[in-house]
């Protein structure tokens, strides 16, 4: 597995715990041990994003470093990695 | 609005070849009960919904979904990559391929196109809730028959958690429609469509 991928799945992992207990906060909005695992892997994902972005590029268009090309750079989600 | 991320949302990456297999996944990108129609069903039930823990669990999910779509495409693309015409040939891919070569192409396996008529937006939230929750039942029976064809581990692995969101969503919509019941008065017993019927300032309920 590359450095890239490695960062990728770790990233994915915490976007998945974010993601997760955002909707079951949607129908549990009162749950405040929830809510607060939420912001702590809302940290972790942020942390982890600045670091995949600076080593291999934007994830998202709101991306202010200007580089054009590295948004436009493959690989895209579907690629197949290699390695 | 929505804001596109340049990574799926769990990771895809499959090395062998086997279109007939993707002949097969593809009716989770258009199929009946594939994630388009998911998607397309969830963010159009939830404009006319009353209730706003509602208009964030179907705008949520059918977001989600968009992400799941995207991750059946990617399916369906790596196990078609550098095809051959022997490979085309063997594995019966021919009908597919005459059409759209190795594009990724809205369509049921058995064919059929993309089409909303597998889908409903009834414009009551009980009625559509119900759909709702067996709209990911008949994802999750399509993902477990999709799983009795796979043995390489790397489909394996993508499909697994792609079942396994279907099951978590039904819980989801489980509460949804239990917050929806929640608010019903004691006049709707039998409940009648709380968008049209119940609402505040809006029409009253069919005199019975």
């Amino acid at each position: 597995m590359t450095e890239r991928e490695r960062l990728l799945r770790n990233l994915a992992s915490y976007d998945f715990a974010v993601y997760d207990l955002h909707i079951y906060l949607d129908t549990h909005p009162n749950d405040t041990s929830a809510s607060k695992a939420l912001n702590e892997y809302m940290n972790k994902s942020d942390k982890l994003r600045a670091q995949f972005e600076e080593k291999f590029g934007p994830l998202t268009t709101s991306d202010k470093d200007g580089n054009r090309w590295s948004w436009i750079a493959d690989p895209w989600p579907w690629d197949t990695q290699e390695g | 609005m929505w804001a596109y991320e340049k990574k799926l949302q769990y990771p895809v990456n499959i090395k062998q070849t086997n279109p007939a297999l993707a002949k097969i996944i593809i009716t989770q990108y258009g199929g009946p009960d594939g994630e388009l129609g998911a998607s397309l069903r969830y963010l159009s039930q939830r404009y006319s919904v009353p209730y706003p823990e509602i208009k964030a669990i179907l705008t949520d999910i059918g977001t989600e979904e968009l992400g799941h779509l995207e991750m059946v495409g990617t399916i369906v693309y790596q196990l078609t990559k550098n095809l051959t015409m022997d490979e085309v040939k063997k594995a019966g891919f021919g009908d597919y391929f005459v059409d759209h070569t190795s594009g990724v192409y809205p369509t049921a396996a058995s064919g059929f196109p993309y089409t909303a008529a597998s889908m409903q937006v009834k414009g009551d939230i009980i009625t559509d809730l119900h759909e709702d929750l067996a709209a990911e039942q008949k994802a999750r029976t399509t993902y477990d028959n999709i799983l009795r064809f796979c043995d390489d581990h790397d489909v394996k692995d993508a499909i697994r958690f792609l079942r396994a969101r279907e099951v978590v969503h039904y819980q989801r919509f489980g509460e949804a429609l239990r917050i929806v019941t929640d608010k019903l008065d004691s006049k709707n017993f039998y409940a009648f469509n709380p968008e049209f019927d119940k609402c505040e300032n809006k029409n009253k309920p069919p005199k019975s």
